[in-house]
């Protein structure tokens, strides 16, 4: 892992990081093995510790399927925070870009720890939605710039 | 008076080959116009994509390659939201794109 601190610990002190991430097991991926796949239920968030995670969509091309690349996760980062948020389904594939390890972090042992420790539930929440939060700003952004080009080459 | 008669009746026939000419002349160039209304008829309402845009050679594209462009288009475009979300102006919001996938 970088020498960041991680987003989903951001602001805690170095005892109570210590403990949060301790509650993670840590899992190894080879180059290409899944991690999840959109529609799956969702009952983990992982934190990257080394290697790369590609999330995806699938998009029909030529009558079939590939996957697109949408997003690149690197290590400090969250990935699958649907583990933590309801409706607790993934909406993205995730597989290792390269050789990875994660921190898997279990939605019921999470809860118990906030429940314990409800200073450390208020700033892991506040950084799950700032994760989530610029996941949708940057998406909006490219969604607009998509829009901008649909009405210039319909309208202009 | 046959001076008169023929005089008149030399008239009423260049009237007639003049009126003759005039409409053989009005009838071409209305067949030469475009009639936009039936072309407007037979377009389908569409919203992202005009077919009639598509490169020739799209079809010809291997997917793989395809892929490629689609990845780095998604990589620019994340990263020129990025720059909007740093400093976000209108000018910034619409920069313009390198992405060999839309130029």
């Amino acid at each position: 892992m970088t020498s960041a601190q991680p987003d989903l610990v951001k602001g805690l002190s170095a005892e109570e990081t210590t403990r949060f991430m301790a509650l993670g097991v840590s899992t190894g991926l080879a180059s290409g093995q899944t991690l999840f796949r959109l529609g799956t239920e969702a009952d983990k968030a992982y934190l990257v510790v080394r290697g790369r995670i590609a999330l995806t969509l699938p998009i029909q091309i030529r009558g079939a399927e590939e996957e697109v690349l949408v997003e690149e996760k690197v290590p400090g980062e969250t990935v699958g925070w649907s583990g933590l948020v309801p409706p607790h389904r993934f909406t993205l594939n995730a597989t290792a870009a390269i050789t990875s390890e994660l921190l898997a972090f279990s939605r019921a042992v999470v809860l118990d720890h906030f429940a314990a420790h409800p200073g450390v539930g208020h700033a892991v929440t506040r950084n799950l939605a700032a994760v989530i939060g610029h996941r949708l700003q940057v998406f909006q952004t490219m969604w607009l710039r998509e829009m901008q080009r649909a009405v210039d080459h319909r309208y202009a | 008076m046959v001076m008169f008669a023929t005089i008149l009746i030399m008239s009423l026939l260049a009237v007639a080959v003049c009126a003759a000419a005039f409409a053989a002349a009005t009838r071409d160039e209305a067949s030469r116009q475009p009639q936009p209304e039936r072309r407007l008829a037979v377009a389908p309402p569409r919203f992202f994509a005009d077919p009639a845009a598509r490169p020739a050679g799209g079809s010809l594209v291997p997917v793989e390659v395809l892929l490629s462009q689609i990845e780095r288009h998604v990589r620019l475009e994340q990263a020129a939201a990025e720059d909007y979300l740093d400093v976000p102006t209108p000018d910034a919001l619409h920069s313009r794109t390198t992405s060999p996938f839309l130029n």
